[in-house]
């Protein structure tokens, strides 16, 4: 990767100033290079793709982390097959979790989770899903008591608790209950009553989740293909791509950065720009501004937290060990997360088809103990680990490298929120400057919303407007929704040039969920309908009086069993309205609270099963 | 009542306003259905003994002519019930129906 020229002595011209060159920060300079302009992507690392990167270890490839590739956003979608097209192919899903030297099915499958756990285990499970069920522990404040309080006590022991503690590293009773809510919102209500009400139009709901959770779609060498495939496009077309470029300063000057700072090479240079988009982490970024931001600007950045993530990357001697892609380690003993195994991902990621290529992850704090130990003893606590569980035999292991990801995690604490609109406010007085991607915003963004923040910003160099900010905070995402549902061209309603928001108008058919569930008011009901029968019996009470004869008095006189007083005449009539208004208003509030008693039973049943679904895959959100 | 922000919330709170002519409709439908079988099932049971001995049609169902002019329990009488029965729905459904809306928009307002 080249400087390119006129990067000597710093530019001047149109160009944009990338920071980063992980997904977002290519796939700007990419956009860019479409429209026909010029970029300098400068990457801190040795090696492009972030956190989505291909490790590549004497022939053996890994990831940092598994990234699969599936999206609903039609315009990523369509970047990657056009990057990379048949380089790309579809892998069947399997992850399973390892717990007490058994897997279980994940997705659970009940007889699976029975024979695994024993049928002791089992019923005990049950008993305390029931128990929650009945006697939900409240207030609901943190992530312990949400997930129990869903899924029982003793499931939340044995499969969430551990799990979660290991990925960020601090007790699930300080982990607040908005995060888990917020992380696992699953299908939307309406979403799933629609489901629930038109199963049988078109493809179901099982054929959606299962296309999207059963397979997905992988670069044949690892992620890092893509990133590493549009580098060369960028790089081809004129823009340029600085590796071991630390960016250390940003100037700014009236409301505009002037020039990013970079060291490279031993020495420090200036690059200037038009326009800067940022994906490095923002506690950086704010550490980096030249006149430094206010002070409560500086001690919010400080205040952002990152979880950093590590893996033990090991070759073994043996051709096969488990089919599945990737399997969450549940046992506490081990400190160990998760295990890759990259030949399930591609065959191509192993060059011997006798050896596996396993990545071990750890997640951790940089500077914390397993941080700073050193690759040697990773390996070998890897190795151990590996026994302890009984996955494998220490001996098979034949080498082993290790691969620090510092702020792999922006972490979501009870502060994040409040810094981060400190920091917000701060930057949106900068009017040439962008963040884009997950440690650009700070935000839990995958990879496909990653790079639709870096298309976007793209279009904001060119005369659009889009509020960034509000990709994946509009536009609700989940696996279980229909692949490929929004066009670039639908997030026009990010733009703060278009009059309405997409989510404000419900579409249509939500529309005619909400009118056909709403509530009947059981006052109005039980007037309207007290009325009109206290008007039907006061009419039919006259209309006798009025047409005269004895022919139906008689029985319609018996009405005075029930409505005591009452006769056929004026004064009847209106002592039966007054009854009859009464009963009618009785039998309309009751009718009311009936249906909306039953109406509000369907609701939580879907609202329950929508809840039941998110658990499939509430470890994938962890 | 704090405004609904997401659809969830709106389907939460969103209180039912009635079609009062889809009512009207459907009570008219009913309540003519209900007399036009009412008939024809003693019609179909045919002539029952009363305290006196005699075998009569629906004597009581029959007092329904005191409301109904033209009614009675036969056939022919059945349809101009259905059509009294449809005619006293439609009007009571919305009436209801109509009467429940302006309460509903009353009380929201």
């Amino acid at each position: 990767m080249t400087d390119g020229p006129g990067s000597q002595n710093g530019l001047t011209d149109e160009r944009v100033v990338i920071i980063g060159g992980g997904p977002a920060g290519l796939t700007a300079a990419y956009e860019l290079s479409k429209a026909g302009r010029k970029s300098i992507v400068l990457e801190k690392d040795d090696i492009v793709g972030g956190i989505a990167r291909t490790v590549n270890y004497n022939g053996y490839r890994f990831d940092i982390g598994g990234h699969r590739f599936f999206t609903k956003v039609k315009a990523v979608e369509d970047l990657w097959e056009e990057v990379l097209g048949d380089d790309f192919v579809e892998r069947k899903r399997l992850s399973r979790i390892y717990y007490n030297k058994k897997f279980f099915n994940y997705p659970f499958k009940v007889m699976n989770a029975v024979f695994g756990l024993g049928i002791w285990n089992s019923f005990m499970i049950v008993v305390s899903y029931l128990k929650a069920q009945a006697f939900p522990d409240l207030p609901e404040e943190t992530f312990d008591k949400w997930v129990s309080n869903r899924f029982g006590k003793r499931l939340y022991d044995l499969f969430f608790k551990t799990y979660t503690e290991k990925v960020w590293g601090i007790p699930c009773t300080e982990i607040s209950a908005e995060w888990a809510a917020q992380r696992i919102k699953g299908l939307s209500l309406l979403e799933a009553m629609k489901n629930a009400l038109l199963k049988n139009r078109g493809r179901s709901r099982e054929d959606v989740i299962k296309t999207l959770i059963d397979s997905f779609h992988y670069p044949r060498l690892g992620p890092g293909m893509m990133w590493e495939a549009i580098a060369e496009r960028i790089t081809s077309d004129g823009s340029d791509l600085v590796m071991n470029a630390d960016v250390c300063r940003l100037r700014v000057s009236d409301g505009r950065v002037e020039s990013v700072t970079v060291r490279h090479g031993g020495g420090e240079r200036d690059v200037k720009g038009s326009h800067f988009i940022s994906s490095m982490p923002v506690r950086e970024l704010i550490g980096a501004i030249d006149p430094p931001p206010p002070g409560e600007v500086v001690e919010a950045a400080n205040d952002l937290k990152y979880r950093d993530f590590l893996t033990v990357s090991l070759i073994i001697d043996t051709q096969v060990l488990f089919p599945d892609n990737w399997i969450y380690i549940h046992d506490p003993g081990v400190r160990l997360g998760r295990i890759q195994n990259f030949k399930n991902w591609s065959e191509e990621m192993v060059p011997d088809p006798k050896k596996t290529c396993l990545g071990l992850e750890y997640f951790c704090f940089e500077g914390d103990g397993l941080w700073t130990m050193s690759d040697r003893d990773l390996i070998e606590l890897g190795k151990k680990e590996l026994g302890m569980i009984g996955i494998c035999d220490p001996s098979l292991v034949v080498d082993g490298t290790v691969v620090r990801m510092p702020k792999a995690y922006p972490v979501y604490d009870s502060t994040y929120r409040e810094s981060l609109a400190t920091i917000r406010g701060y930057l949106s007085s900068i009017g040439n400057l962008q963040l884009v991607g997950r440690n650009g915003m700070h935000k839990y963004n995958n990879q496909d919303h990653s790079m639709l923040t870096a298309m976007l910003a793209a279009r904001n160099i060119s005369g659009a407007n889009y509020d960034l900010w509000r990709v994946n905070t509009d536009q609700e995402y989940h696996e279980e929704g229909e692949a490929g549902d929004y066009r670039l061209s639908e997030y026009d309603g990010l733009s703060s040039t278009q009059p309405r928001v997409p989510e404000s108008v419900p579409r249509p058919i939500e529309q005619v969920i909400i009118r056909a569930f709403a509530r009947l008011d059981k006052l109005a009901f039980a007037l309207s309908v007290g009325t009109a029968t206290g008007l039907a019996v006061f009419l039919a009470t006259m209309f006798l009086i009025l047409k005269g004869g004895t022919g139906a008095h008689k029985y319609v006189g018996l009405l005075d069993q029930y409505f005591a007083g009452y006769t056929i005449s004026v004064e009847g009539a209106f002592i039966g309205l007054g009854y009859s208004f009464f009963w009618g208003f009785i039998f309309g509030w009751l009718f009311a609270y009936i249906r909306n008693f039953f109406t509000g039973l369907f609701i939580f049943k879907i609202k329950r099963e929508r809840e039941l679904s998110s658990f499939k895959n509430f470890i994938d959100y962890i | 009542m704090t405004k609904p922000r997401t659809e969830e919330e709106k389907l939460l709170q969103a209180v039912a306003l009635l079609n009062a002519k889809s009512m009207g409709l459907v009570f008219g439908i009913l309540l003519g259905l209900l007399i036009f079988i009412a008939t024809n099932w003693l019609l179909v049971k045919g002539p029952q003994p009363n305290s006196a001995g005699q075998y009569v049609i629906g004597p009581h169902l029959g007092l329904l002519s005191q409301f109904f002019i033209g009614y009675s329990v036969s056939f022919v009488g059945s349809i101009v019930g259905f059509i009294y029965g449809f005619a006293l729905g439609t009007i009571a459904g919305t009436f209801v129906g109509w009467l429940y809306n302006r309460i509903v928009m009353f009380r929201q307002r």
